[in-house]
């Protein structure tokens, strides 16, 4: 029973911690922040929180500090604002109440499986004890591959310690936490009734969950922020969000922060992202210099700290790449062999790339569906010349970890279905019942 | 149709979906599982007390002797990286003279079955220190054996040989024939391994059932004193 009690109180917890500082500090409607909805502020604090614990496990600041730092605040700004706060406008939020439910069921699954994968027993679960028996950063040179980066980990240990330093997966909830909540910001954006997008997102958890990724991975959590990132991405393409493309630039740049500190393709991923939209979208110079420099800033920022705490393993990472052309053939063979069936069996691609494909060939194109074809062509070729440039366990490498790759992206593509949805289903609904009158 | 149906219908399939999610995922007994069973009851159900990770006999240890370092911890089944994360001290350092050693086999081996002209193992093996003997199990009661044989695992399309030796004799059915040889070539998790007696011809070869590999122990019990034992898992020094 007190473990059921816990598991609630530690999603509470998590949900309490991220309503700073948005949701507290600008109520009001003159707030740069007030036209976001209620997920996008939680995804913003989300960002927000996961980069200060991020500045503090470098600078090796204890953790208890940052926890009494935010509690101080929030209940601070809650009696500031409390009597700004009109009870009798406030409105249930079914759409949020269905994500919380999620959290719950996924946390119920994650309490009760326990086990870790392979990885997870091998190197992340090592560099998670770091962080929670209050180890140092630089301290993670004790661990094998300590040059896999770390921040997922310290999320782990973060959430794990605080508030109750209970069981080791009181911090893989937040794992369901972020998950959950990234598909309900995903789908917040397809323009449907509330009761079509409860659907949509319960149908895109059907097709994703599954306990594995939650076993101490880190894969969940480039697939989540992937998706958050591309729901921030969207708003660069609405007329809509026009004036606040600086709010948006910034928070990529702190998607982009925490992906290259969680595994070392997010960086390339999110610099994808970025890529795209610099190339696909008309944006103004300033957004241009912001998004160029800010995320030369990350790279160099984490090339720094590598080598300042001598983390970084050249001969490791030397010893793994192979550039040997005369194997370079059969290692293509080997890697479109498994790409080929790995992407029937990340079902998200079985719907996404068949409705990406249709749109781009029977609609004229917009801006977002180019912006889409881009990134799945560079995903395409990270995947190749990854593996391709691997030492020679290339076989070993593409079966255990190219589907994991693939499903870290795939999240991205549900763009498709919220393009489809918002620009073409009209027209297509139309074709087709106009198809159905002429039979008739 | 009226709002309130188109409501209440949308309402019902978001509550069937959910129905089926959580019966997919058989939330509901995972939900009393949790309620009336323990965490550590629950973890040890899942990574084993003496199998699998052995968590169950680890934890057990920790608390009976209160480790102020870390144990050296090999475990030998294949299906397992490492162990060690479940009783870990990043504070502590590891001293390698006590060790545990989980799902310890009285004899390591390797055992090889037909595949067209080689043969290949299907199980591995992680802490051995070379191979002490090979046992062919033959359908008929000898063969005699005028080639070299190759132990090799193989990388895209090249072979890493862990043994060659020249066999010149008549092999009886399941006789030991001493080999002796040092190698961790052999400890590998990630890879089958392979024979190859490459002058056999397709009759000799369908007379072999099957070729085993006696390896030699890497940490033998006999050199250790046993502290603690539970079934195949033993805490030694």
């Amino acid at each position: 029973m007190s473990e059921i009690i816990s598991i609630f109180s530690q999603i509470l917890f998590i949900l309490f911690i991220i309503s700073f500082p948005i949701i507290i500090l600008n109520n009001n409607s003159k707030s740069k922040f007030y036209e976001f909805s209620l997920i996008d502020k939680l995804c913003i604090n989300l960002i927000f929180l996961i980069n200060v614990l991020f500045f503090a496990s470098i600078l090796n600041i204890n953790s208890k500090y940052i926890l009494y730092l935010y509690l101080f605040l929030i209940i601070f700004l809650y009696f500031f604002n409390f009597k700004k706060i009109n009870f009798k406008n406030i409105k249930i939020n079914y759409y949020f109440l269905i994500l919380l439910l999620f959290i719950i069921l996924i946390s119920i699954d994650i309490a009760h499986e326990l086990y870790f994968a392979w990885d997870t027993k091998s190197f992340w679960f090592f560099k998670t004890l770091n962080f929670y028996q209050n180890q140092k950063f630089e301290n993670l040179k004790n661990f094998p591959i300590s040059d896999w980066p770390h921040l997922g980990a310290y999320i782990w240990s973060f959430f794990w310690k605080f508030p109750f330093s209970g069981y080791e997966y009181f911090g893989r909830i937040t794992y369901a936490f972020i998950y959950v909540l990234s598909i309900f910001s995903i789908v917040e954006i397809v323009k449907v009734h509330i009761y079509q997008k409860i659907i949509l997102a319960i149908l895109f958890i059907s097709l994703t969950y599954n306990y594995e990724f939650f076993s101490g991975l880190q894969d969940i959590l480039i697939f989540s922020f992937i998706l958050i990132a591309s729901k921030f991405t969207y708003y660069f393409f609405e007329k809509r969000y026009k004036t606040k493309l600086l709010e948006l630039t910034f928070i990529l740049l702190g998607i982009a922060n925490i992906l290259c500190w969680i595994k070392n393709e997010g960086l390339f991923f999110i610099f994808f992202l970025i890529f795209c939209i610099l190339i696909i979208k008309n944006l103004d110079l300033k957004t241009k210099k912001l998004l160029i420099t800010g995320s030369l800033t990350i790279f160099l920022i984490k090339i720094f700290i590598l080598n300042y705490y001598e983390i970084f393993n050249s001969d490791h990472f030397i010893g793994s790449l192979d550039f040997k052309i005369f194997n370079l053939f059969e290692k293509m063979k080997i890697i479109s062999l498994y790409l080929s069936i790995y992407l029937t069996q990340v079902p998200i691609y079985l719907i996404t790339l068949p409705i990406l494909i249709y749109t781009s060939f029977k609609y004229k194109m917009k801006d977002i569906t180019k912006f889409n074809l881009f990134f799945l062509i560079l995903n395409l070729l990270f995947i190749y010349v990854a593996f391709l440039f691997k030492s020679s366990e290339t076989e070993l490498q593409v079966r255990f970890s190219l589907k994991r790759v693939l499903f870290e992206t795939s999240g991205f593509y549900f763009l498709a279905i919220v393009i489809f949805i918002n620009n073409y289903l009209h027209s297509f609904n139309q074709k087709i019942f106009s198809s159905f009158k002429k039979k008739h | 149709m009226s709002k309130r149906f188109q409501k209440n219908f949308g309402l019902l399939i978001i509550i069937f979906f959910l129905l089926v999610f959580v019966n997919n995922h058989n939330l509901f007994r995972k939900f009393y599982n949790i309620f009336f069973t323990d965490y550590e009851t629950r973890l040890i159900k899942k990574h084993g007390y003496c199998s699998d990770d052995s968590v169950g006999f680890l934890r057990m240890l920790k608390k009976k002797y209160k480790f102020n370092f870390n144990p050296l911890i090999i475990n030998y089944e294949d299906s397992v990286p490492i162990s060690g994360w479940s009783i870990y001290d990043t504070h502590n350092k590891i001293d390698k003279n006590h060790k545990i050693l989980l799902n310890y086999p009285k004899k390591p081996l390797l055992n090889f079955k037909p595949l067209d002209n080689i043969f290949y193992s299907k199980n591995t093996i992680l802490h051995s220190n070379g191979i002490a003997n090979i046992v062919f199990n033959l359908k008929n009661t000898n063969i005699r054996i005028d080639s070299d044989i190759k132990i090799y695992r193989k990388t895209l399309n090249k072979k890493d040989i862990i043994y060659e030796g020249n066999f010149h004799k008549i092999i009886n059915n399941n006789q030991k024939i001493p080999i002796q040889f040092i190698t961790k070539k052999i400890n590998s998790i990630y890879k089958a391994t392979f024979i190859e007696i490459s002058e056999l011809n397709v009759d000799q070869l369908a007379k072999i059932n099957s070729i085993t590999l006696n390896l030699n122990h890497e940490f033998d019990l006999k050199d250790f004193t046993i502290i603690e034992k539970f079934n195949n898992c033993y805490y030694v020094k």
